[in-house]
């Protein structure tokens, strides 16, 4: 489980646009072990989904990639990442109502898929979709059906078949339950979650709930504003959380046990800040009831390889 | 899906006897065909005769039902000019403008989807951005003047091509066709070429913004991330999509191309439905000008029906959701 299968280091992601360059992802670097399923969770616009978009290559102009390196089993893939698309990292998108083609049957999408990454003949191939099918609970019968005969629930299973059908080792799923009923949402991760434990892929799950964080996840990373705000292993992180941030995202989740804290404490006010009106130093300062007057001035990375905050520089010299 | 056709029918149908409505409107409002028919000397007595023998008297209702009737069976009257039958005017025109139509119509649909997909898959390119920019001057432009400038330089100066005419025709039962001879084709160029540059840059801007949006989807984006190639991507996944509403509008645009034949077919006194309409205009020729409305207003209904019958066969959700009954 230590062996690291993806390395994003110190990556941006900005926009130009007329009121000048925006950053939306700023001085990022996270690892993805073998095997593990790692949390991303933050508010709306913290940057989740450009932050799988830019280890795919998607991400869509005016935006682009304009710093940083990401690396894959030991190779640098950022530059020509459409070689490991599919059959290495694949992914899942939010709302499973447009992520099939509309006019095509769910079978010859799958047998698409399988023929672009195998030397299989299409026979061969058939069988495999069907075999997909079965394995994410869709009746491999209706192979032949268009997308829109299928629930929410059961279009992202086939979606999940579709990810999972090039092998890859690692799947990006982006709010995958979000867009769907809530009475799916669990059946979906646990499908997933399952599915990937078997094949030893790792699951990077991006989602703004904690509690699926909690459920789910081996390692949970929190941003906020574009920048990794804390990182660890997700038991650590929720019980014992570093970062402000974090404390206040914690202390608003009322299914985790939250008694090792004062919850009435760290109540978030305030809104993430605009791109176009980044604060200086730490993102986080203007909600932040223990800023101190070095906060508003240098921004801190990641402190004791857990959390961006300058709270903990005082921690790691006391120890 | 016979259930679907045979509804669509039905309304195609319904539609027609609107147009014939209005077609019967003109046949028998506009000028007075007494007045046509024997001039102004004609005495009171005379001209009361005529009415009657024409059944001018008649309930309305009953006159439409008539012009229908005889419309079904290809009988529109007698032309004013020259007293020939109007359903053989049209009939020896009709080739002219079809063969230019449907000729004009692949131009502008092969060259638009084309262009349009290129512009979208090289969105700000230096090329795309030329086609862009050279199609505004295109659409800017009136018909007449596009054709004018065409025979200047093709016909004028270069001396490639005819610049008025069909060229020869050869003969096939009541049809005539300018497709077997090289006159007939070279002949065909300027007029397709005035008549479908509209159509090809509506189509194109068309394709162009459709495609962009369809790229934008998540099931392309989507197809991206399983790997796929930027063919696949483009032609499996997004072309199919953008085809959907280019050819509705596409198909509904063959109408007007037929429509607008009629300025084209002046500039190239091309022998067909077209110039026969303006000359009839000309002289007040009612029973042609009629006729003509009626021809029109079917192809357009026709197309549609086309129109609709291939969204059905292309669009799976269509399909279902209309064999459900909803819309
Ligand atoms: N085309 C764009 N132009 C400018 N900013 C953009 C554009 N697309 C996304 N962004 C910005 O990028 C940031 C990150 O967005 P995103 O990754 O979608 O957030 P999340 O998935 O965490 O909700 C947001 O602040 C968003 O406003
Ligand atoms: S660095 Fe300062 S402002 Fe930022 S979270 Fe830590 S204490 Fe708060
Ligand atoms: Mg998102």
């Amino acid at each position: 489980m230590s062996e690291n299968l993806l390395q994003i280091k110190n990556i941006s992601v900005t926009f130009k646009t007329r009121h000048g360059v925006l950053k939306a992802i700023d001085d990022l670097s996270l690892n993805v072990k073998k095997g593990e399923i790692l949390g991303l969770v933050g508010e709306s616009g913290a940057g989740k989904s450009m932050t799988g978009a830019a280890v795919l290559g998607l991400i869509d102009p005016p935006g682009r990639l304009s710093s940083g390196q990401i690396w894959y089993k030991g190779q640098r893939i950022d530059q020509a990442p459409e070689t490991i698309r599919g059959h290495e990292i694949s992914m899942i998108f939010q709302d499973p109502l447009v992520s099939l083609n509309p006019l095509r049957r769910i079978g010859d999408q799958l047998v698409e898929t399988i023929l672009t990454h195998m030397p299989i003949t299409k026979a061969e191939a058939v069988d495999r979709a069907r075999k997909g099918l079965e394995e994410v609970g869709i009746d491999p019968e209706r192979i032949n059906a268009y997308p829109h005969t299928f629930s929410g629930g059961m279009r992202q299973r086939v979606v999940i078949a579709l990810a999972l059908a090039p092998e890859p080792a690692l799947i990006i799923a982006d709010e995958p339950t979000t867009a769907l009923d809530v009475s799916v949402q669990a059946q979906i991760l646990d499908l997933l979650k399952q599915l990937c434990r078997e094949r030893g892929t790792s699951i990077i799950l991006v989602t703004h709930d904690m509690g699926v964080i909690a459920e789910t996840t081996d390692r949970v990373g929190v941003l906020y504003a574009g920048r990794l705000a804390e990182i660890g292993e997700t038991r650590d992180v929720l019980t014992n959380p570093k970062h402000p941030y974090t404390k206040g995202l914690v202390a608003s989740t009322p299914r985790i046990d939250a008694s090792s804290f004062d919850k009435t404490l760290y109540q978030i006010s305030g809104s993430m800040p605009k791109l176009d009106a980044m604060p200086n130093g730490c993102a986080f300062h203007p909600r932040c009831e223990f800023a101190l007057d070095k906060c508003r001035i240098d921004r801190p990375s990641i402190i004791a390889d857990r959390a961006a905050c300058w709270l903990l520089d005082g921690e790691e010299t006391l120890l | 899906m016979l259930i679907i056709i045979l509804r669509r029918l039905g309304q195609s149908i319904l539609v027609l006897f609107l147009v014939a409505l209005i077609s019967f409107l003109i046949f028998r409002f506009v000028g007075n065909p007494v007045d046509n028919l024997m001039g102004q000397e004609a005495t009171l007595l005379q001209r009361a005769a005529l009415e009657e023998a024409l059944g001018l008297n008649d309930p309305l209702y009953k006159q439409y039902f008539n012009f229908v009737w005889r419309a079904i069976h290809f009988d529109f009257g007698n032309s004013y000019r020259g007293a020939l039958p109007v359903a053989e005017l049209i009939a020896s025109r009709l080739p002219a403008t079809l063969e230019l139509a449907l000729t004009s119509a692949i131009f502008a649909l092969v060259f638009g989807v084309i262009t349009g997909i290129y512009t979208a898959i090289k969105r700000g390119g230096f090329i795309a951005n030329l086609i862009l920019s050279t199609s505004l001057i295109g659409v800017s432009l009136p018909t007449f003047l596009i054709g004018v400038l065409l025979i200047w330089l093709f016909a004028v100066e270069l001396r490639w091509l005819p610049s008025f005419g069909r060229g020869e025709v050869v003969t096939l039962g009541w049809w005539t066709t300018g497709f077997l001879t090289i006159s007939g084709l070279k002949s065909l160029i300027l007029p397709s070429i005035t008549l479908g540059l509209y159509q090809l840059t509506l189509i194109m801007r068309l394709t162009r913004s459709e495609m962009l949006e369809v790229l934008r989807q998540d099931y392309v984006r989507f197809a991206k991330a399983l790997g796929l190639s930027n063919k696949q991507v483009h032609f499996n996944h997004a072309l199919p999509n953008t085809l959907v509403p280019v050819i509705t509008i596409a198909g509904l645009q063959l109408g007007s191309i037929v429509a607008f034949a009629i300025i084209t077919e002046s500039v190239f006194q091309w022998p067909g439905v077209g110039l026969l309409f303006i000359n009839a205009v000309y002289f007040v020729d009612i029973p042609v000008m009629s006729a003509y409305l009626l021809l029109v207003g079917v192809l357009f209904v026709f197309i549609n029906l086309l129109v609709d019958l291939l969204y059905l066969a292309i669009d799976p959700r269509l399909r279902d959701s209309q064999l459900n009954g909803e819309r």
